[in-house]
């Protein structure tokens, strides 16, 4: 028994598609590269992949997740071998003229094998060897992309580790013990492995005026980017910060201060409400799921989409250190878009093949 | 699917943590409402005081030192403007004073506006080398201009001047196809485009970099946002001696020609002067296109090098290769003589010395010495064209002698192949008969005659000139020639100074061996002097030679284009550099 496509879900979606492509072509024209083409081109065929991948059966998904995952394994272990470098990071398979980065497609198939986990093991709580495999299943991934080094992706795993012992039920005391083992960790990393540019990131979060023209400058002209849109903005094309490229990464990381200059509060509030809408109605999918493996699924894509849209647009507002985490379905980028797209497909397929009269 | 078990508490967990997103997107929400709403016109205000500019930070080029250490080429310090157009309130109006100050035309400017590439933040370099009236204008009315940048800059400089314009060369700025193959590159940036300069480019020019800074509405420096420190260019030592290059430059005075004088047992070049010159300095700021046309118009040439880019008949200079061809060959006895009358009769046509009144009976030495041409058409009738190119060739004629130095003209050796697909007319028989006395189809510049000549001097290899040291250059090949040969020959040459009816006896008093050369422009008529000629069919004035006489160290070729006779005109040039050089030891 088969639903109707969630047409709300899909509004959401071409929105953000539609503000996207507007801020890709502005800053085309600064920079002079096809980003627009290039950008539309990817959005036709991510609309595509949902649409496909929405047909596909619940229960085929729960069957190949664990062929899913060993590929995706497969993948981010050959990458760190024969992958294109870039600016330090190994993390690109180079198909032609296009490159393709398989650390984003495997944060999805690796959602999939999670879902498949927790839907056929533990009641009421995790068991602690539940956990455990939780825990790996995220671990072995995430600390394969982190070798590239590429710590943007890695940590949009994280997410997908919380909410699924969240949602698995992980007891209280166990909460806890992690909260104080992050803290722990923190604290050591911050006194070892973290390079001074990094802590100077964080230090620039908490006093925004400590170095406005090194290492604060790029949150600094993303503040001044998004403030000086005002009420109704300054129009596309026309804001000074992004017309005169002093706003770095306008196509990826800060795409959404472009927007925020050009359109002000009245489109940035649109942006936010179509991410509001997209994220409600995957709760709703959540919601409406008829097994552990369905809802779990929706949960955890929806958890991950949730945590990148708030990191980008904290650092995007200077509430968060610079981490070069990008905003789904809007920064440029193929992988990213067409990997956004493949897991709403996949949450489509959870809110096509529900139950009747639930 | 298990679809009967109890999703309750899994529901609870997810309501739970949807609120959490919620919560925090319209946290967020609340934040983009503070900073557009709230605080919107301070962040406004900010981006008026937020102009971010690149500055560029040029690399200083390597100095090129010659062999005593004198600086050849050096850097003085000067000031540049610079404009920032896109941060111009009235544009039309900046580019008004900036035209007014005097260091570039209105028209120009607009049209450099307007030509400008994507990359915004760089700035246009819109006065360069500006004096000390024109930086205290800018300074004076800095307030009003916040677009325009007052920065330190470089400008080449060359002690020498005029004297070795062509050898070190002159810079210029880079091209737009070089500005697209390498993005790292600046606008501004000269290179080196003739002589030194542009053969050791690489290793001079050095490696730019930048600083991003943050200014204020009024142009006033509020921070440094990154800095790529620029890396300098290397020095450079080159075998030029400028005193010999002055000498030489001083013993043309205005006549057009070349002097080069170089090593004859490794090859360095001690001097490389073209006359008439220009001064290279006028291409180390903006060239303005009245002194360009100027010099382009000039119809003495002074920007062509007459050391490298010139090829002239070599007249009597070519005699002794071709005497050494034939003794190599055995078609010559030295010692058997020639009866010369004044002329000869070969194929049907008569051929003049020039001597009228002939020179009697000619040996080897005496043909020489005397510089007789009949002896040289017989010789030259013996070898034929084919074993003659093949000769000159072997001495270097007729291809780049691979000094390294850019646009070396290769000279000419003429043969009936070279005729038939060149000149598109059959070879004739009297072709040969010009070319051994140097004449008609055969060309060389100074500079292969001076490596000839090397090769005489130092018994018989031939060097590859440079002007820089270079481990891998060409090590001198030994030409295989007789020694005996040789040594008849060089007499030959030494008698053409100090013998009794040596061409070059006027400079006697030195220890110098060497040919003179008379190359005809014009073929004259019968009964018609040279010296009645205008000056531009007047012939070329030739003299190479070497000195001292017993262990050789300096070979000097002079040209003097329309001079006259080699003996009365270039041999005298010659002589003053002999003197200096030997006066001041150019060993080494």
């Amino acid at each position: 028994m088969e639903h109707r496509i969630d047409p709300w879900l899909i509004l959401a979606v071409a929105g953000i598609l539609g503000a996207s492509l507007v801020t890709q072509h502005a800053v085309s024209q600064v920079v002079g590269a096809q980003l627009f083409v290039r950008q539309l081109v990817w959005a036709c065929g991510g609309l595509l992949l949902l649409l496909v991948l929405s047909r596909v059966r619940l229960d085929i998904y729960a069957r190949v997740a664990p062929l899913a995952y060993g590929l995706g394994i497969a993948a981010l272990i050959v990458v760190l071998f024969i992958g294109e470098v870039r600016a330090g990071t190994r993390g690109w398979f180079a198909v032609g003229p296009l490159t393709v980065q398989p650390s984003e497609f495997a944060r999805v198939t690796t959602m999939l094998m999670v879902a498949a986990w927790l839907g056929r093991h533990g009641g009421p709580h995790l068991t602690s060897k539940d956990s455990a495999v939780v825990a790996a299943l995220v671990g072995v991934a995430g600390g394969l992309v982190a070798i590239e080094p590429d710590l943007g992706v890695t940590i949009t795993y994280l997410p997908v580790a919380i909410a699924g012992l969240w949602l698995g039920g992980l007891p209280r005391w166990a909460w806890i013990g992690l909260i104080l083992l992050a803290v722990v960790a923190g604290a050591v990393a911050w006194n070892t492995t973290l390079k001074d540019f990094q802590k100077e990131r964080v230090l620039t979060v908490l006093d925004p005026e400590r170095d406005p023209y090194g290492v604060g400058y790029q949150v600094r002209q993303s503040k001044i980017a998004v403030g000086s849109g005002g009420g109704v903005g300054q129009g596309v094309g026309q804001g000074s910060q992004s017309l005169l490229r002093y706003l770095p990464a306008q196509h990826t990381d800060f795409a959404f201060a472009v927007w925020a200059e050009a359109t002000g509060f009245v489109g940035a509030s649109g942006l936010i409400l179509a991410y509001g809408l997209l994220l409600f109605r995957i709760g709703l999918t959540a919601a409406v799921a008829d097994s552990r493996f369905g809802l779990v699924l929706a949960m955890l894509i929806g958890a991950w989409l949730a945590f990148q849209v708030a990191v980008n647009l904290g650092v995007v507002v200077g509430l968060l250190p610079t981490t070069g985490i990008t905003l789904p379905l809007f920064s440029y980028g193929g992988s990213s878009l067409l990997s956004t797209c493949a897991a709403l497909g996949v949450v489509q397929s959870v809110w096509r093949h529900r139950l009747v009269n639930q | 699917m298990e679809i009967r078990e109890d999703l309750g508490p899994l529901r609870r967990r997810a309501t739970l943590l949807l609120l959490a997103v919620f919560l925090t997107l319209g946290a967020l929400h609340l934040r983009v409402a503070q900073l557009q709403l709230l605080e919107g016109e301070h962040w406004r205000q900010m981006a008026e005081n937020n102009r971010l500019r690149r500055l560029p930070l040029p690399a200083v080029r390597g100095r090129i030192y010659d062999r005593r250490g004198n600086v050849l080429a050096d850097n003085l310090p000067t000031w540049n403007l610079l404009l920032f157009p896109d941060e111009a309130r009235n544009l039309d109006e900046t580019l008004l004073f900036v035209a007014s100050l005097g260091v570039s035309d209105a028209a120009s400017l607009h049209q450099a506006v307007d030509r400008r590439g994507v990359d915004r933040l760089a700035p246009l370099v819109v006065g360069e080398s500006l004096d000390w009236s024109q930086v205290s204008r800018v300074r004076a009315h800095q307030s009003d201009h916040p677009e325009l940048s007052l920065v330190a800059g470089f400008r080449r400089h060359y002690p020498f001047g005029s004297s070795t314009a062509h050898a070190v060369g002159h810079l210029r700025l880079v091209t737009q196809a070089e500005l697209d193959r390498d993005p790292g590159l600046d606008p501004g940036t000269r290179v080196g485009a003739t002589g030194i300069e542009a053969l050791a480019d690489d290793f001079l020019a050095g490696r730019a970099g930048d600083r991003w800074v943050v200014v204020s509405a009024v142009g006033q420096l509020l921070g440094v946002v990154r800095e790529s420190p620029s890396s300098a260019g290397r020095d450079l030592a080159v075998t030029l001696d400028a005193e010999l290059q002055q000498v030489a430059a001083s013993a043309l005075g205005d006549r057009a020609g070349a002097v080069v004088a170089l090593d004859p047992r490794n090859g360095a070049v001690r001097a490389l002067v073209s006359s008439p010159s220009f001064d290279p300095e006028l291409f180390s700021g903006r060239l303005s296109s009245a002194a360009w046309t100027a010099l382009v118009d000039d119809p003495r040439h002074p920007l062509q090098d007459r050391c490298l880019q010139a090829a002239y008949p070599p007249g009597s200079t070519i005699k002794p290769f071709l005497a050494l061809a034939a003794l190599n060959e055995g078609l010559i006895d030295p010692d058997r003589t020639v009866v010369c009358t004044g002329s000869v009769v070969l194929h049907g046509h008569p051929f003049r010395c020039w001597q009228r009144s002939g020179h009697g009976s000619v040996d080897l030495e005496r043909s020489l010495e005397a510089s007789c041409d009949v002896y040289y058409y017989q010789t030259g009738q013996r070898l034929g064209i084919d074993r003659m190119a093949r000769w000159f060739g072997t001495f270097g004629f007729g291809k780049p002698t691979g000094i390294g130095l850019p646009s070396e003209a290769p000279g000419l050796v003429g043969t009936p192949e070279w005729s038939r697909r060149v000149r598109g007319t059959p070879w004739y028989p009297g072709d040969a008969v010009s070319v051994s006395i140097g004449q008609g189809p055969v060309l060389t510049t100074a500079t292969q005659l001076a490596r000839g000549f090397a090769a005489l001097a130092n018994g018989g290899s031939l060097i590859t000139p440079h002007v820089v040291v270079d481990p891998s250059q060409p090590a001198p090949v030994d030409l295989g020639l007789s020694p005996t040969s040789l040594a008849r020959v060089r007499r030959g040459l030494e008698l053409v100074v100090h013998g009794d009816y040596g061409t070059a006896r006027r400079l006697a008093r030195l220890p110098v061996a060497g040919k003179t050369g008379t190359a005809q422009v014009a073929r004259l008529q019968e009964g018609v002097d040279s010296k009645d000629l205008p000056t531009h069919l007047q012939h070329h004035a030739w003299f190479v030679g070497w000195a001292p006489l017993d262990a050789p160290e300096l070979v000097v070729a002079v040209v003097v284009e329309h001079g006259g006779g080699g003996g009365s005109v270039a041999a005298p040039t010659a002589a003053t550099i002999f003197e200096a050089a030997l006066a001041g030891g150019t060993g080494g």
